[in-house]
């Protein structure tokens, strides 16, 4: 058994519930100090993967080390007060009884130490976050959002080497979860801890996290920096779960490593990008940015969305419909006949 | 969660309770009236000397279910969705009678509307039927029908979410289509299980025909087996006894059997109501004209018999008018004088035993027990509540009498095995409520398992904990049914001292009796009014 690299390593991890895999041979390691966004819809096994690392679900095999030290396995686990994690909840799962300083208090007490100094030590947390006015109340009389800041002093309180947010999010308006997600990433950064973030909106994901992994039937079929998911996907599931793609069928008429001409229809183009298959029939995977007005093809406006810092437009085209980045001051009708070109493309096995 | 060993002692422990308290005594009740054949049950059932009691008891428990379920129904179709100022008030009002032992009602209404009572005196009127069948459904309707409110008012409260109705309002639908096509559908299972329960109840149901029905030569199940049992020591008339119990028992688990199907349905809410309404709701004519006939139905049904039978304590006697010329405590002096304080004590102490004894059980039940063990436990255990009381005393008498006889023993056996339920189930439903996420985030917080229980469960189910001691102690204190047949020289409790009392024939002294025995419960009761409150607010925090 060869010790742990990072902050927090899985190692061919499977769950089971009954009958069902909600975890199949998962491998992933955290450094310190890096967040890796775990990015799948609901039912790919987040939740699942989270509660294995923290101990609330026994494996059915592999391992989950912990700061180095094997915190799990199938014939021995770490019951989770022993292990050094945090979690936020989805639902916040505040202690309905206690106040916001008495449930940040919470786990320093636990940790030994004295009544006095938990709670100077959690009205400080509460005063980082800027709610140290709101010590006194109980669950009840906070906002969502003040109630999951109140969830991440707690979480903060304990100091841990793994934190695991549980779409932490998840029930916040918008401006609400942006604010959040910045607190959380400033106090995560702050403690040099490694951080799993679970989560199914793709925005949320590539913008919180060094790394994302995509999460499907309990495995991870792809990782990498948000960049490298976002503009090479393996497939095209991970095209879709990752922000919006278009694919169409093309032929690759020549590549040269990065020069690529491809045909789509009767239409050659020199476009930029790449991707793995050797082969010559290929799906190109298309993000909304990547097309441009102007060009070769045509195509009729669809639909027009206005989205403030760009403007997105959904062509018929004869291959399909297909997002097009388009000028905020130009904007053309729905119905009009447009002209169209591909700048870049990612080639995925068809 | 629990450490392995500590799970297996108390495993064993509630494990041999169960055993001890519903299985022996049903074993032994099954064997004596199947398997010992000292009597021919064929003869005793041929014989037709138990049609009638068995006829009173099912037509009038099946009257009891239509009237109860009907009204409990609308009133709390009327109240729960009524505006918020009175609301409590009027649900105070109608669960009333949950707190006042049903014979202590019975007595009630012989005060007020019996012949020589104030109705009688005051006005010259007295109702005419009130000893018989029509006095004893009327009465035993007043109350069950709390309990029948408080199953429609949740199911309203979970089910009755009021953006349904608007939805069907939107979609064209008329008040009263709304009404009938969404609200009670929506509560329908909740309907189908209070009239079960009712039914339950009514046929459970002593204190009451024995005051009302017995003097009228109407015998029930109940007061027949009470009869045959304590007034009488002829092999004949143990075989009737062991044959109504068994027919008692079969009865309601037929009828829970049936109606339980009906209440676990798919068609749940696809999400608990929250936040009852957002929408603002105006104290309109109707609202006053409905909260004017609740108010009168529980001043005629509650508070005018209660009332009656105060100033009935305080009368010198019967047939005086009840002025306060004519006052007196020496009722209460002589209800007091002849060995009622030993049977107060009696009765405190087994409801306070019986109390102690089933939370820890319940509490003990919960921690051992899967989420799903707990709930099939639970139905064993509300089986058991189920089982009329007249049948439970019989079949605890045949299990343990031979060597508990005349104890306080073998009535605490019997309540721990009838109250357990009234434990078991505000303890369990609290259980089921709190999320497994709060839990988890005391565990990830650095909280051992025993540690979780003490800051986390513990101060949460504090409010069950005490709603369900409660809940057993007050029952226990007007506990009747099962004393009555159980009882000895040196445990009759306050309710059978009271019973005993007025079977003697003096109104007065029994009277102040029941008053007393009332107080004692309505004291008893506060703290769980306080409990409720701090619930209500809870929900709406």
């Amino acid at each position: 058994m060869s010790t742990s690299r990072g902050a927090l390593e899985c190692r061919g991890v499977s769950v089971k519930y009954g009958s069902v895999q909600v975890l199949d041979r998962l491998d992933l390691t955290v450094d310190e100090g890096e967040i890796v966004a775990v990015l799948g819809p609901s039912g790919s096994g987040k939740t699942s993967l989270l509660a294995a690392i923290a101990g609330f679900v026994p494996l059915e095999s592999g391992e989950i080390w912990i700061n180095g030290a094997l915190a799990g396995s199938v014939d021995s686990a770490q019951p989770p007060e022993s292990r050094s994690v945090s979690m936020v909840f989805q639902n916040y799962a505040l202690w309905p009884h206690l106040s916001a300083l008495e449930n940040v208090a919470y786990p320093l007490r636990r940790a030994g130490v004295e009544k006095a100094d938990a709670r100077r030590e959690a009205s400080r947390l509460l005063d980082r976050l800027s709610i140290g006015e709101l010590a006194v109340r109980f669950p009840s009389e906070l906002s969502g959002g003040q109630q999951q800041r109140v969830g991440l002093a707690r979480a903060l309180a304990r100091a841990p080497s793994v934190y695991l947010f549980d779409e932490p999010t998840a029930h916040l308006d918008a401006v609400l979860r942006t604010l959040l997600q910045e607190e959380l990433l400033d106090r995560t950064r702050e403690s040099r801890a490694a951080a799993l973030y679970a989560s199914h909106d793709p925005d949320e994901a590539l913008a919180v996290a060094d790394r994302v992994a995509l999460l499907r039937d309990g495995r991870i079929i792809q990782i990498g920096q948000p960049r490298q998911v976002y503009e090479s996907p393996i497939d095209e599931w991970a095209a879709r779960l990752t922000g919006e793609a278009d694919l169409f069928a093309v032929e690759v008429a020549s590549r040269d490593g990065a020069d690529l001409t491809i045909r789509l229809g009767d239409v050659e183009m020199a476009v930029d990008g790449g991707g793995t298959p050797d082969a010559r029939s290929v799906a190109a995977v298309v993000r909304p940015e990547w097309a441009s007005l102007g060009g070769p093809l045509v195509g009729d406006v669809h639909r027009v969305r206005y989205l403030g810092a760009r403007t997105l437009i959904l062509l018929d085209t004869a291959y399909g419909r297909v997002w097009v980045a388009g000028a905020n001051d130009q904007t053309p009708r729905v119905g009009d006949r447009v002209e169209w070109s591909l700048d870049r493309v990612w080639l995925i096995a068809r | 969660m629990i450490p392995k060993r500590s799970r297996w002692v108390l495993g064993g422990i509630v494990s041999a309770a169960l055993v001890a308290l519903v299985c022996v005594p049903l074993f032994e009740l099954a064997r004596g009236a199947v398997v010992d054949r000292t009597v021919d049950f064929g003869e005793i059932v041929g014989s037709g000397e138990l049609t009638e009691p068995v006829r009173n008891t099912i037509l009038s428990a099946l009257a009891v279910t239509a009237l109860a379920t009907a009204i409990a129904t609308a009133a709390a179709l009327f109240i729960e969705r009524g505006s918020l100022g009175l609301r409590s008030w009027l649900r105070a009002g109608v669960i009333l009678p949950l707190l006042i032992p049903p014979f202590v009602s019975a007595l009630s209404w012989a005060s007020a509307y019996g012949p020589g009572g104030l109705l009688d005196d005051v006005v010259g009127v007295s109702v005419p039927g009130l000893f018989g069948p029509l006095g004893v459904v009327a009465v035993i309707t007043v109350n069950v029908v709390p309990l029948a409110y408080l199953v429609v008012a949740s199911a309203i409260a979970t089910r009755g979410d009021i953006d349904l109705e608007l939805a069907a309002r939107v979609a064209g639908a008329k008040q009263v289509t709304v009404l009938r096509t969404v609200t009670l559908p929506a509560i329908l299972p909740a309907v189908v299980g209070a009239a079960a329960l009712t039914f339950v109840v009514a046929i459970n149901a002593f204190g009451i025909p024995a005051v009302l029905g017995t003097p009228a030569g109407f015998p029930t199940v109940t007061t027949r087996i009470y009869q045959d049992l304590a007034l009488s020591a002829d092999s004949r008339a143990f075989a009737r006894v062991l044959v109504l119990a068994v027919l008692l028992v079969l009865v309601t688990l037929v009828t829970v059997g049936a109606t339980s199907r009906h209440t676990n349905d798919r068609r749940r809410p696809l999400h608990r109501v929250e936040t009852p309404s957002a929408l603002p709701r105006t104290a309109g004519r109707r609202q006053r004209v409905v909260a004017a006939a609740v108010a009168a139905y529980v001043v005629a049904s509650s508070l005018l018999p209660l009332l009656a039978l105060v100033l009935m304590a305080l009368t010198r006697a019967v047939g005086l008018s009840p002025t306060p010329g004519n006052w007196t405590m020496a009722n209460f002096s002589e209800a007091f004088a002849a060995g009622s304080w030993r049977s107060l004590g009696n009765s405190v102490l087994l409801a306070a035993e019986a109390a102690t004894i089933v939370l820890l059980l319940a509490a003990a039940l919960i921690v051992v027990a899967s989420r799903r063990a707990t709930s099939q436990l639970g139905t064993l255990v509300t089986l058991t509540f189920a089982v009329p009381g007249s049948a439970l005393a019989v079949a605890v008498f045949l299990a343990y009498g031979s060597w508990l006889r005349g104890s306080l023993t073998l009535i605490l056996v019997a309540y721990l095995a009838k109250f357990w339920a009234l434990g078991h189930r505000p303890l369990a439903g609290a259980v089921t409520a709190i999320p497994p996420d709060l839990v988890r985030a005391a565990r990830v917080s650095g909280a051992p398992p025993v540690t979780v229980i003490r800051t986390v469960l513990a101060p949460m189910l504090k409010p069950a904990l005490l709603a369900g001691w409660l809940l057993v102690f007050l029952f226990g204190l007007h506990e009747l049914t099962m004393s009555i047949l159980l009882y000895g020289p040196r445990s009759s409790t306050l309710a059978v001292v009271a019973l005993n009392l007025q079977q003697l024939g003096d109104p007065t002294v029994t009277a102040a009796l029941a008053v007393a025995l009332t107080l004692l419960v309505l004291f008893a009761a506060a703290p769980l009014a306080l409990v409720w409150r701090s619930w209500n607010k809870m929900g709406t925090r």
